[in-house]
């Protein structure tokens, strides 16, 4: 900054010497010459317009000045000397003395103006530049080290800081030896941006709809501090646009991933059918071959129930994961929902004797509006998962009821309970709870698929799960059909 | 088992699932032979005829609805069985247009199978026969004549509708009819997307049949494809559909 100074004051000494001998040359001319004051008032003018075009205010003024005296010295009686005998004269040279410095702030007013406009210009290019380059940056760089480069050629920046907030982190490029970092998260902190230019360093707090989202920090910096905020809001944006891209990456991939693994289970599935088609022949044709003892019979059997218990299995997998891909299109029709419920949970009680079952008792329920298979899928995975996750003489319970516009169906089961940390993501593709990964197998699809059918249904599947209570309840509720009549046909 | 022999032609491209069929047909009394696709399929079948075929629908090289097809024009006669996968609903569709008689899904168990060959041979054997008057099945008699019902010694009141509707249900007893059919046969020509006229009407007849309509007996829903219609008494009716594991 003293540099600068000092480069100033010595352009002004430079200007005033250059006025000061354009001055005394004059003098000296008209002088010799015998010009009077009239005529020579003109030409000091001249000299003091010409001085001012390339010096600063300061020397045109001293020039002005400088003149004023010659003129009153050199050419008004007496000669010789600043006193003046005709008052005129004196008030010649006070006219002399305001044109000239009038003249000198003008124009001097229009070179600075010119000079900020040029100046101006260039670093509005400068920016234009930056905002290219980093335009042309690929987004997975911005994390690297190749973000300063554009910052520190156009702009001369050493070392750039970024503080995100929402994810915590402190990225720094370059080596600082103020402590950029620190001083970077600091102006976050304190809400409040800083301009040093001592050390040339900006931190400017990062905003996005009124809330403060970071803050960046420059050092090395040259120009204003205009220049400081439009450079930050730059990297902001860069920075922004890197990290929505990351995120759409992670989302790609993920995405990516599960219908890789849907595929998969898909095509293993298929695989599967066969040798189970060949083992349910196989097994059915042994009892067909011949007389087998009992022992041999039941043998066969076993294998022959097993193998299309395996079979139901793999179905309802490759249906469940085929409904997971796909949007589900329900094929609409009434069904008597306490009916379907009593019939699968008969099912379901007779694989888990072990646990006690209350069943709804029969009151009053409209049928709903549903396709009867996919009803029967989330159902049977509802009542499925309070077996499979309860244990032994622990109570199912099911209760149906009629609402407002809706049949709720309740399935609970005591003796097990969802963290709360997991309440929220059950429903989620491919989640599966801690317990649950320890203690059953599944596919993480069930409770995801079964709320996709129930939401096509223009249905809710929501868990009812109480934090102290050491119990889960599932609601489904489906929508009764809202014209009843439309569909029982009056018979012709 | 009928005499002679049935025979049947079991054409799956997997070969030890055809070794497994051959075996265990033979030993439910059947006469068994292979083919490994559509092409050798319809070559064996030019050289002599086949009471029953079993096709598989996913084969390499001609497709099991191709070869239906062709196995169709070739012996009209024939019992065709597909078997399917589950998962794609609309093969089974496409394997009744294409002239298919019933379908198996796999995996299937072998009783399952013998069944379902038996009742499609004993509706083409009696193809030819001219249609009784009277139909029974469980305890319901209908009279085609006279446009009467009775279940056990009552009478069952149905309207016009409804009758036809059970008649053509009855007429093809034990064939899966898929919604379109029903409804161009019963409604009319210009019939086939209107599920909504068949459901309600098929909701009427089973609340006037059925012991516990929740439950029928006689005619069962075959999910996303149609109805069939059941005699509960027929031991090689197809049992219940057992699909919550």
């Amino acid at each position: 900054m003293e540099q600068a100074h000092a480069r100033v004051l010595r352009k002004s000494a430079r200007s005033v010497l250059f006025g000061s001998s354009a001055v005394a040359l004059l003098t000296f001319f008209c002088f010799q010459v015998h010009v009077d004051f009239a005529s020579a008032i003109p030409l000091y003018l001249l000299v003091v317009v010409l001085q001012s075009l390339t010096g600063d205010f300061r020397s045109s003024a001293i020039v002005a000045s400088l003149s004023a005296g010659c003129l009153d010295f050199f050419f008004t009686e007496p000669l010789f000397s600043f006193r003046m005998t005709n008052p005129l004269n004196g008030l010649a040279l006070v006219a002399f003395l305001v044109t000239a410095l009038v003249i000198t702030r003008l124009v001097s007013r229009v070179r600075t103006e010119a000079e900020f406009s040029r100046l101006q210009e260039e670093r509005l290019n400068r920016l234009y530049q930056l905002s290219q380059r980093l335009l042309t940056l690929e987004p997975e760089m911005a994390m690297a080290e190749k973000l300063l480069p554009p910052f520190s050629e156009l702009f001369g920046i050493t070392v750039m800081s970024i503080f995100d907030a929402a994810a915590g982190e402190l990225f720094t490029f370059g080596d600082s030896q103020t402590s950029l970092a620190e001083r970077t998260r600091e102006a976050y902190i304190h809400e409040h941006d800083l301009d040093d230019r001592d050390s040339g360093t900006a931190i400017r707090c990062l905003r996005a709809g009124g809330k403060l989202t970071g803050a960046i920090g420059l050092e090395g910096i040259q120009d204003t501090a205009e220049t400081a905020s439009a450079l930050a809001a730059l990297a902001a944006t860069f920075f922004e646009r890197a990290r929505a891209f990351a995120n759409a990456s992670t989302a790609a991939a993920a995405a990516q991933t599960e219908s890789y693994r849907s595929a998969v289970l898909d095509a293993l599935a298929h695989e599967f059918k066969t040798p189970l088609a060949t083992i349910l022949a196989a097994a059915g044709g042994l009892r067909e071959t011949g007389p087998l003892a009992a022992e041999q019979l039941e043998l066969a059997d076993t294998v022959e129930s097993e193998a299309a218990r395996l079979g139901r299995l793999t179905t309802r997998l490759l249906r469940i994961a085929k409904l997971e891909r796909e949007d589900i299109r329900p094929r609409l029709e009434l069904v008597d929902i306490a009916s379907l419920v009593t019939q699968i949970a008969g099912r379901y009680s007779a694989r888990f004797p072990d646990r006690r079952i209350q069943l709804p008792g029969r009151s009053d329920i409209p049928e709903v509006l549903a396709d009867p298979e996919l009803l029967r899928l989330t159902l049977g995975q509802l009542i499925e998962n309070a077996y499979k996750y309860s244990h032994a003489d622990s109570l199912v319970t099911i209760g149906i009821e009629r609402l407002d516009g809706f049949v709720a169906v309740r399935v609970s089961n005591n003796g097990s309970s969802i963290p709360y940390e997991e309440q929220n993501r059950i429903f989620e593709r491919f989640y599966r709870g801690a317990d649950a990964i320890r203690s059953t197998t599944g596919s993480g699809l069930g409770l995801y698929v079964a709320r996709k059918i129930a939401l096509a249904h223009g249905g809710t599947l929501e868990l009812e799960s109480r934090r102290a209570a050491n119990d889960v309840i599932f609601c489904l509720k489906l929508p009764v059909s809202k014209d009843e009549s439309s569909y029982a046909l009056t018979a012709n | 088992m009928p005499s002679p022999r049935t025979n049947v032609l079991v054409v799956d491209d997997e070969s030890s699932l055809r070794r497994t069929l051959r075996a265990s047909l033979s030993a439910s009394g059947f006469d068994v032979e292979e083919a490994h696709d559509g092409e050798t399929a319809l070559s064996t079948l030019e050289r002599r005829p086949f009471d029953l075929i079993l096709l598989d629908i996913n084969m390499p090289g001609m497709s099991g609805i191709d070869a239906c097809r062709r196995i169709r024009v070739l012996s009209p006669r024939a019992g065709i069985v597909m078997v399917t996968v589950h998962d794609h609903e609309d093969d089974k569709v496409h394997a009744l247009e294409a002239g298919a008689d019933d379908y198996v899904t796999k995996p299937f168990k072998l009783r399952e199978l013998t069944a379902r060959l038996r009742a499609v041979l004993r509706r083409t054997r009696i193809q030819d026969a001219p249609l009784p008057e009277v139909l029974e099945a469980g305890n319901l008699k209908i009279d085609l004549r006279r446009h009467l019902l009775w279940q056990g010694q009552e009478e069952v009141h149905l309207s016009p509708t409804e009758f036809d509707l059970l008649a053509f249900l009855m007429k093809n007893m034990g064939a899966p009819l898929t919604h379109v059919k029903l409804l161009r046969s019963v409604w009319g020509p210009e019939y086939g997307g209107e599920l909504e006229y068949l459901r309600s009407y098929i909701r009427m007849l089973r609340k006037k049949i059925e012991r516990n309509p929740a439950k029928p007996e006689y005619i069962l829903t075959e999910p996303w494809l149609g109805y069939r219609f059941c005699n509960p008494s027929d031991p090689d009716s197809p049992p219940g559909t057992d699909e919550d594991e």
